[in-house]
């Protein structure tokens, strides 16, 4: 968690719907309508940056409300909740957002939603194995595949790991390289103690 | 509809292609200069939002204008946000390099220059580095050539892999004119091989004077 890290600073590009709590005449533009005045009720979608602050902080008035109100994104709706709970490596993550689980994280933040937080570290744990597994074939494959590389590769991945290796989100995909650098490091460690 | 922070946005982006590559992509002058006007004219407008309450606003007696005021303080916020991670992500590139004991300056000029090898002596306008990034990487060599100073017998820049030969066999791939070595002078001129010992040309190597072979 650093202020200068870039995945999160994309991550909180990430946008989220919000409902405005009163009439703000200047900011019709977050509507598209620069002219007009931004009237309460008003849906727009709002990246985390300046959701998070306008949620949390208080209008000021007795009872206590704030500028808006949020939902949860598409991302982490019923639909994929319920996709995600039925098997978590059958859903392609970066579909739904290129920062799936920072957006969790910081939603979580916002909102406490036990059963979804349940159902995504879970889903986490599982597609995490997955993904050791496959940086570790990747690597053996490469080391086989000395006579065609081609075949080699797909014997390492497959027609379905690679759909399932295509869906990952930024967090999983450096999962991913770790495992799969670290495998690879190893092994040629392994080789260069052999040689001498 | 663009929306204010959706140019730091971008240059956030860039910063993200320049973590994966090897070498420096060209300084986002533009972008940068349209985001600090995008500051400015936050400020510019957050400024004549307050004229009139004479500086005794009150934000529970005007919430629209209180939104409007965080709306364009977190905007201005965002943007600085993206403003210092895009040039930290660089400079922490350019650390790297001087540590690694390339040539920064030149490599720059090269690379916008074309592959014709000639050094950046026009006055820097085609480098890839903005003129206070080659301020920083003179700075930033000069700060670790003192800090290496503090101690004769050891390189710090130096390869940490042992080395399985005394001698090596190199190709010259610049002209990097004379240098002594215990045995005497070489003069290393472009395509010319040498035998020579490993410690005395390692730095050479490092910068892309030369070419180790075998």
């Amino acid at each position: 968690m650093s202020y200068y890290d870039i995945d999160l600073i994309l991550t909180d590009a990430e946008k989220i719907p919000c409902t405005f709590q009163l009439d703000i005449p200047d900011l019709g533009y977050l509507d598209n309508t620069p002219t007009q005045p931004l009237k309460a009720g008003t849906k727009v979608n709002l990246p985390l940056w300046l959701a998070e602050m306008l949620a949390i902080a208080n209008a000021g008035d007795a009872e206590g409300r704030s500028f808006v109100t949020f939902d949860l994104p598409p991302a982490l709706g019923n639909d994929v909740v319920q996709a995600l709970k039925a098997d978590p490596r059958a859903v392609p993550l970066r579909d739904q957002s290129a920062h799936f689980y920072g957006l969790a994280t910081q939603m979580m933040e916002l909102s406490e939603e036990q059963e979804l937080a349940a159902a995504l570290r879970k889903t986490f744990v599982i597609r995490a194995s997955e993904v050791a597994l496959h940086a570790r074939k990747v690597g053996g494959a490469g080391q086989r595949g000395k006579g065609g590389a081609d075949e080699g590769s797909n014997l390492g991945v497959g027609g379905a790991g690679e759909e399932f290796l295509r869906g990952l989100d930024e967090w999983e995909r450096k999962l991913f390289r770790k495992a799969h650098d670290g495998t690879k490091s190893g092994k040629e460690w392994m080789e260069s103690i052999k040689k001498h | 509809m663009p929306m204010y922070g959706d140019l730091g946005n971008k240059l956030v982006q860039h910063a993200k292609r320049t973590q994966n590559l090897a070498h420096l992509p060209p300084y986002q002058t533009e972008l940068i200069r349209a985001v600090t006007r995008e500051v400015r004219d936050l400020d510019k407008d957050v400024a004549s939002l307050l004229e009139p309450f004479q500086g005794s606003f009150d934000p529970s007696a005007d919430q629209a204008t209180a939104c409007t005021l965080l709306v364009n303080h977190l905007s201005m916020r965002r943007n600085k946000r993206c403003l210092l991670a895009y040039h930290r992500t660089r400079t922490d590139k350019l650390e790297e390099l001087v540590w690694n004991g390339s040539d920064v300056l030149d490599l720059a000029g090269q690379q916008a220059g074309g592959a014709n090898g000639a050094p950046a002596a026009d006055g820097g306008a085609s480098s890839s580095l903005s003129p206070q990034e080659e301020d920083y990487v003179r700075q930033y060599g000069d700060l670790l050539a003192a800090y290496k100073g503090q101690w004769t017998d050891i390189d710090l820049t130096g390869s940490l892999e042992p080395p399985r030969d005394l001698f090596i066999d190199v190709r010259v791939l610049k002209d990097a004119g004379e240098i002594q070595t215990e045995y005497g002078a070489i003069n290393l001129t472009k395509n010319s091989q040498f035998y020579v010992r490993h410690g005395d040309v390692e730095r050479l190597i490092a910068q892309g004077y030369l070419q180790k072979l075998g």
